[in-house]
Order: C-alpha cells, then structure tokens, then sequence
C-alpha cells in the first residue's frame, strides 16, 4: 500500500514518486511541512503539458512594433463571445479602443472574468495581496501551475541548462522566509516526478536551525526558486552542494544582489518578471539590458496613462493580453508595473522595469528626480528590498530590508549624492509582505 | 425587418376576431377538439409548400403542461396567417416553418394565448412578434421603429435577459464556490510563488 496514494493530489504517482514524498517529508533533519499541495495532474494533462512543451520549444514571440500577433484577432474574438465581462458589451471594438483594466475590476468580481468554457470543478486558486490595496484571488488549473516549469525551462535553455528528469534526484526547492508561509513537499509529473519542496527557511518551521543546511544538502535540489529576500536568507544557510541555477521572482532584483548570488552560489542566477495574473512574463539578460519576454501567446503593450500605447523606447505601464492561464485571460490588463520596450533579434524585451506607478523626488535644489533614478544609484548594491518616502516637508526615508541594514551606509552615501546635500534617514523594514517601493507626500510627485 | 408587411392595425383587428374554432381546445392526447396539426398543414400547403409528416409531428402531443398553451398559439397564428395579405404577398418556407416549430414555442415561454386576445400590449407584441419572425415590418414604419417598438414590448426579450441574468449569476456563484474551497486553495504545484 502506497501511504502517499491521493488521487486528488498524485492522480499518477507511481511507487518510487511516493518514495521521494517519504524522502522529503520523513528526512530526519525535515522542517515541520505545514500543508498539502499536490501536482493535481491526470494523465491527460501530462499529454497536454507535454505537447505544450513541445510547441513552445518551436515558437517564438512573433510580434513587435509593426505588427500585432497573429493570434490576436481570434483571441478578442473568443473572449468577447466567451467571457461575461466582455460578452455584454458586444462586438469586439477595434484592439486599441478596447478598454484598459486595472487589478482593482478583477478584484471587483474575478468571476466575471472566467470563461464560461472553464470548468469550476478543477479550478484551483492563487491568492495575493499585492501592493496595490486590491487582494485578488486568482482562478487557476493544475495545468497552468504546471506550465509555470515549461517557462522556466525555456529561459533555461538559454544559459544552456537542461534540467535532469528522474525521480532519483530533487529538482527543485522553493525558498521562503516568513514566519508563517506555505510549506508542502510534492513530485513533478513532467520531469519523470523528481522531487518539489516549498520550505519556509524562518526558525519556526526547523527543530534545530543547522538543520536547514543538512536538509538542503541532503535534498541537493538542482534548482531553488524564491525571492530576493528569501534568497538572501539562503546565503546564511552553509551548503556543501550547489544547483545548477537559482531563479528570482516576486521582487526587484538588483544588479549588486544578483551578482551577489552568483559568487556565493556559484551558479547562474535567473531574474523573471513574474505576476500571479499572467506567470513568467520575461527574463532579465544583461545583454540585452532587459527582460526578454517568454510567452508567445501574451502581448504585451506599454501605455499612458489614457491606455494609449507608447511609441517605442518610451516609458509607460506594461499592459498585457493573452497568456497561458485559461481560467483568467487577460485583455489589456493594466499591471501597475512600468517599463519601456525595445526589439531585439531574439524578440521583444522591457527595459528599465520596475514596479508601480512612477514617483518624482525632489532634490535639494528642487530639482524633479524620477524613481528610475534611484534604481539606477542603488542598483550596484547587494540589497534584497527597498522602499524610498519622501514626506512633504522633502525629508527622505529609506527602508531596508532587515538583511539589507549593513548596506544602510553605503545607501545614504549614494542618496545623498544624488539628492544633494540632504540627509536620509534609514529604518528597517518591520512587515514582512511586499512594500509599495516608491511613495511621496509631495503633490505633484505622480506625474 | 427589412420587407415592408401588412398594416399593423389590420393584424391586431385580425387576432381580435380570431373565430371560436381557432380558440378551441387544442387536441392532446385524447382531449380537445382542434387539430392544431391539421391547421399548420393546411396553412402551409396554401402558401405553396409540402410539409414534411414527421415535421408535423411538432404539434401533436401529449403532455397538456407543455404544449397546451404553444398549440394554442400556433393555431392563432394560422389564423392570423390566413388574412390576405398573407395569401397575397409570398412568404419564405424557412422563416415560417422555423417560426412554427421554433419562435412560437419561445413565445410560448412568456406569453399566454389569452393575453395575446385580452392584454393590447401582448396582441401588439404578438403581432410584432410574427413580422419580425417573417422579415417583415409593418406598413408606414421604418426597421428602427419596427426594433425599437418590439423591443419595448417584448416578453421573451424580457424572459431572455432575465434568464441570462439568472444563469450568470448561478455561474459567478459556482466559480466563488469553486475558488472558496479548500482543495482549491491549497492550489497546485508552481516551480515559482510571485
């Protein structure tokens, strides 16, 4: 009898995936796994998966600023006939005049943006609470989860890494680092059920903190995954082992923490623009100075503020349609996060992003700074998060990350080079969720 | 809408003067008196066409909840088809035979027979009803009016946009339900977590 056998949860686990769930789960320096998760996949959805994959190795994003994809078309068109939201509004408009949506109208009611074609019954749901006041809770499917890994593998590839299938190793470890996080132990149908760990690297999850090193030698994952706070976390960690990348998500990534990664893992480090509406969007390469955009099914436009596109090269909100999650597809769907974009031989890319909308700062001598600016003066930094206020009387606030405060003088140093002769005042980051990055008093501060 | 019909007030004078026999008890089962099948026959073959016999299985039933009140109708209606205008002026076999079969069982949903006697909004609904069914508008109007006033009266635009409301409404319901349960929130494997 197998003790793992959960249809629900494994509906294809085979004898030695349930062994890698015993590995995993009853590794004598294991943390406490405070949840249950699951692949959720039949067999019919690893056919699926599989020729996904396929075609995504084939395609590329085929579309830039002379023309539209070519998939779009018939894509309005079934979600004017196929979607509440937009079925009673009628026929499609043309594509520039449909209306943008912003985070706050799914927050609004979500339901009314799922296709009637979806089944609820295999729905599953992502929540998040973002930075913006509007908690979403997403509409997903085990599949869409799945494709996360088909995306992963193609930004892989280009550093020329081919993740290794077999459930004889782990394949990869999701890192977090809050005192309460959701933690489960699974296998990855797609890559012949290798090993899935979500661990929580806070104290409260181990019964001994050097646990947390044996265990992750132990698991000697190919791949862990998580933010860069979490992974700042893991550098604290002392390995013997070392993956064959690490992959960034959730937050800004700095140049300085990057290559910070890099040195002490010894191991390529993937920055991927990510969001829970629309999965991996694109990967940052230094080459290219960008992120290159990963999906060829979702287009994506940079527009003002009237959601009008920008001409190329000029900043605005990164707007999206399309995507691979087919419970929610998106349809102008304004992110909050700004970039511009440029055109590369290999496709797309969104340079200078960064998220929310733009903030100015006023220096000493009254001159209006841009947020980018202060990207740009902290990127050589290895800083895991950061948030600058400034207050109506222009006094200025840094925020640090609790692993960041040894960088607190080096960050005044560089402000106040770029503000003038002001003086900055640090304080530590007390919450643990995500921080709105920029934010001002200041009237005219949001352009 | 787009052919010019019969004078709205000579069909609302039509359908007032429906004779008895037209009002008779439609035939279901072994009750009633009016063969409603007899008179979609006879109405189609003076337009000119053969009706199938195992279309016209349509108007025979047995079930009175469920047909009483569109065999009801139809027969009105080949009442109201016998006028001369009607006789006059071709009618295309494909708008009539879906009109009988299809249309009226719709109407049927929303409307009485007797309401379409008694009530003069529903006689004018019905009335409109049918020349919108047959591509017709009525005399002296122009295919905006003839829209705008059926839409104004209509029940089964009325029933439609109530049922729309209440089937999505039961599906924004199901998709809460779907995402508030806790094998959904658990939720699956992703190799990132934004």
């Amino acid at each position: 009898m197998n003790p793992f056998q959960d249809d629900q949860r494994y509906p294809t686990l085979s004898q030695v995936g349930a062994s890698m769930l015993h590995f995993l789960s009853e590794h004598p320096q294991a943390p406490v796994y405070r949840n249950q998760s699951g692949n959720k996949l039949t067999k019919n959805d690893l056919e699926i998966l599989n020729r996904f994959e396929h075609d995504l190795r084939l395609r590329a994003v085929d579309w830039d600023d002379t023309r539209k994809p070519t998939w779009l078309k018939e894509f309005v068109e079934q979600v004017y006939s196929n979607v509440p939201h937009y079925r009673s509004q009628g026929a499609p408009p043309q594509f520039h005049d449909i209306h943008t949506i912003t985070r706050a109208e799914l927050s609004h009611d979500i339901t009314d943006f799922v296709p009637d074609s979806v089944n609820a019954k295999r729905m599953i749901a992502f929540s998040t609470t973002g930075t913006s006041g509007n908690p979403l809770t997403i509409p997903s499917h085990p599949r869409v989860a799945a494709m996360y890994l088909c995306f992963h593998r193609r930004a892989l590839r280009r550093l020329g890494i081919e993740l290794t299938q077999g459930p004889s190793h782990v394949g990869v470890v999701l890192i977090g680092f809050q005192s309460r996080c959701f933690t489960y132990v699974s296998v990855t149908p797609q890559l012949a059920e290798c090993g899935l760990a979500k661990i929580n690297l806070h104290r409260n999850d181990w019964h001994n903190i050097e646990d947390r090193g044996k265990y992750l030698d132990a698991l000697n994952a190919e791949l862990y995954t998580g933010d860069p706070l979490s992974l700042s976390e893991l550098m604290h960690v002392p390995l013997q082992t070392k993956p064959s990348a690490l992959i960034s998500v959730g937050m800004m990534l700095s140049a300085g923490l990057k290559k910070q990664f890099e040195t002490h893992f010894q191991a390529p480090v993937l920055d991927i623009y990510s969001i829970n509406e629309a999965g991996p969007i694109g990967v940052y390469d230094s080459t290219l100075n960008g992120h290159l955009l990963l999906q060829p099914d979702l287009f994506v436009e940079i527009v003002d503020a009237h959601g009008n596109p920008v001409p190329s090269g000029e900043r605005g909100e990164i707007t999206l349609s399309g995507g691979f999650n087919f419970c929610l597809p998106l349809l102008r769907y304004r992110t909050g996060d700004f970039a511009a974009m440029s055109y590369t031989a290999e496709g797309p890319i969104l340079t200078g992003l960064a998220g929310r909308q733009p903030v100015r700062y006023k220096t000493a001598t009254q001159q209006w700074l841009n947020n980018i600016e202060i990207t740009h003066a902290l990127q050589h930094l290895p800083l895991a998060q950061f948030g600058l206020h400034q207050a109506l009387d222009g006094a200025l606030t840094l925020k640090l990350a609790p692993v960041s405060m040894t960088h607190a003088k080096a960050c005044s140093e560089a402000l106040e080079k770029l503000f003038g002769l002001q003086s900055i005042k640090v304080v530590k980051i007390a919450t643990e969720d995500k921080i709105m990055q920029y934010t001002s008093d200041l009237l005219d501060a949001h352009t | 809408m787009d052919i010019v019909g019969p004078p709205l007030q000579q069909l609302l004078r039509r359908i007032a003067e429906t004779p008895a026999d037209f009002l008779d008890e439609p035939r279901i089962g072994k009750k009633g008196r009016l063969e409603v099948v007899a008179l979609v026959n006879d109405c189609l073959r003076n337009k000119g066409y053969n009706p199938d016999a195992a279309w016209l299985k349509h108007f025979i039933s047995n079930n009175p909840r469920a047909d009483r009140n569109r065999l009801q109708i139809v027969a009105m209606t080949t009442w109201v088809l016998a006028d001369e205008w009607f006789s006059d002026n071709p009618l295309h076999e494909l708008s009539l035979i879906s009109m009988l079969q299809n249309d009226l069982a719709l109407l049927a949903e929303s409307i009485q027979r007797d309401q379409c006697l008694h009530d003069s909004e529903r006689c004018e609904e019905f009335a409109r009803f049918l020349l919108n069914c047959l591509s017709l508008r009525p005399e002296g109007e122009t295919e905006l009016q003839a829209i705008d006033r059926l839409s104004a009266l209509s029940s089964t635009e009325r029933q439609r946009l109530l049922k729309n409301s209440v089937e999505a409404e039961r599906r924004a319901r199901e998709i809460r339900e779907a995402l508030a349960k806790k094998a959904a929130q658990e939720s699956a494997d992703k190799h990132t977590r934004e």
